[in-house]
């Protein structure tokens, strides 16, 4: 079956989440071919994952003076800026078979288009871990994968052509109190962008690339289309009844939220993490210090901590195994696990709400 | 099953087969617990979050009974009977890793009040045919690249 090909530019936060949430249920119930979506967000949108708390990710005042809409994504992974120069993807397919099976598996089946679109632009990427496509170690994409009741099958994804740092980080709640230079710094060194490695290339031909990359992948064509009058009718709908609704974009859970800071001094200098936590897993992990060590050493340790147990065996046996992949790090195993438990122990020391942060890669979808 | 990848699965409740979830019920209440299964984990990863509606919603057999964020993926629950929803374990809804770490006990997501217990369990894997289905699933992940 031939997949159908929607494109669209400028969509608000509302219309582009409810627009992916139709599809994936018309297309789940057989009403509607598959379908690949790829469009771009009004300038600007700032979208937390499914359980993520609002205010804990969103600087919500700065949204407010600077005309940033916030919603609430139905995929999950932390909180995103989305603008002209990040390309949206959905892909809407019929889910087949086990319904719980093979995540990690489909989302490097899903992920093969962008990687195969990005290799045209001389960009060699690769999928890892939970929902990354990383270029040398520095993401460039966001994934996510959503199941609908309806049997559809929803992969997203967000594709950054482009990305303005400082802005990013003044919407997105940091764990430090002012975006200094060294910290845009660091966000900038783990993220990486289309242009970045092919200068001046404009969205259109990367939204073409991809578009063409997804049909080789699957071996299918594409065949350009519109929405029906039926699904347009239920994306309004939608964005007015569940996107735009205080309920749904400020909606908590039962799972706390919570973050804590350590800083100890080892032989090798001294040592400053942070964490953030939701219950008994981390989410994120800043390692700073004025100790000797590759940034991309401690970029991969925080991305090894990233959606892991806070439980201390579990950590320390993560921190060594990183250890002896990173040999040349002047710091101990053992300091940085005492850093890490202490910070943990910390974040369950204070009182939510707390100041929250950005994921290392600050783009997850 | 092979010897790298086992998985633990009474054989004193049922499953769904497409969803892993397990299905009990309670010989006092007549009420059906209802949590995920080892290999729905496996695929899953730790859990982070879990939703699950509200206690006195009737839910039909594979409509949503809530969503959950794991390591690896976000999903609904599909409600693997139909009924109307008398409980939810709220330690869950604060600490999901208690699914991770007792999944067939403390690890209960849902109670159900089933609607039809016995013809809804007919469509669920059960007794002698556990075995067999566990080994297919088994095999599945041995035989995937790159799956954990």
């Amino acid at each position: 079956m031939a997949w159908r090909f929607l494109a669209a530019a400028g969509v608000s936060a509302h219309q582009g989440l409810a627009g992916d949430e139709v599809l994936v249920r018309e297309v789940g119930v057989g009403r509607s071919p598959p379908t690949l979506k790829l469009y771009t967000y009004r300038p600007h949108c700032a979208l937390v994952g499914r359980f993520q708390d609002v205010d804990n990710e969103i600087r919500l005042s700065f949204c407010d003076e600077h005309d940033v809409q916030v919603s609430r994504r139905p995929t999950g992974g932390g909180a995103i800026l989305m603008g002209p120069d990040q390309l949206g993807v959905a892909l809407a397919l019929r889910g087949r078979g086990d319904r719980h099976g093979r995540p990690r598996e489909l989302m490097a089946r899903f992920s093969d288009g962008l990687s195969r679109a990005l290799r045209h632009f001389g960009i060699d990427a690769a999928f890892r871990g939970k929902n990354d496509l990383e270029v040398a170690g520095r993401k460039i994409a966001g994934l996510g994968i959503y199941r609908d009741p309806s049997g559809g099958l929803l992969f997203h994804a967000s594709l950054l052509v482009d990305l303005d740092v400082e802005l990013m980080t003044n919407v997105l709640r940091s764990p430090f109190e002012q975006n200094t230079e060294r910290e845009l710094r660091v966000v900038a060194r783990r993220t990486t962008t289309v242009r970045e490695w092919c200068r001046g290339v404009v969205m259109a031909d990367v939204q073409a690339k991809v578009a063409e990359s997804f049909a080789s992948s699957f071996g299918v064509a594409i065949e350009p289309s519109r929405l029906s009058s039926d699904e347009e009718n239920s994306i309004e709908t939608l964005a007015t009844e569940k996107y735009r609704s205080d309920e749904w974009v400020s909606c908590r859970g039962d799972v706390r939220d919570a973050a804590g800071s350590a800083s100890i001094d080892t032989s090798a200098g001294t040592l400053d993490v942070h964490v953030a936590l939701a219950g008994r897993m981390l989410k994120a992990v800043h390692i700073r210090g004025d100790f000797f060590a590759d940034d991309d050493a401690i970029a991969d340790l925080e991305w090894k901590l990233r959606w892991h147990s806070c439980e201390d065996s579990g950590v320390e046996a993560t921190v060594r195994a990183w250890a002896r992949t990173h040999p040349g790090t002047d710091i101990s195993p053992g300091a940085v696990t005492e850093a890490i438990l202490s910070a943990t122990a910390a974040a369950f020391a204070v009182e939510p709400p707390y100041g929250c942060f950005v994921s290392p890669g600050g783009v997850d979808t | 099953m092979t010897a790298d990848r086992s998985f633990h699965i009474p054989e004193d409740r049922h499953y769904q087969r497409e969803h892993h979830l397990w299905a009990k019920p309670d010989a006092d209440t007549g009420n059906v617990r209802v949590g995920i299964d080892a290999i729905g984990l496996e695929s899953l990863g730790e859990l982070a979050y879990v939703a699950l509606k509200d206690v006195g919603t009737q839910v039909a057999r594979g409509e949503s009974i809530g969503t959950l964020e794991a390591a690896k993926m976000t999903t609904n629950i599909v409600a693997p009977i139909s009924g109307t929803i008398t409980g939810r374990n709220d330690a869950v809804l604060a600490d999901p890793l208690i699914v991770n770490t007792d999944s067939y006990d403390r690890g209960w997501l849902v109670e159900i009040a089933a609607t039809d217990w016995d013809a809804d369990a007919a469509t669920l894997v059960s007794g002698a045919a556990i075995p067999k289905w566990v080994a297919a699933a088994a095999a599945r992940f041995e035989s995937e690249p790159g799956a954990d």
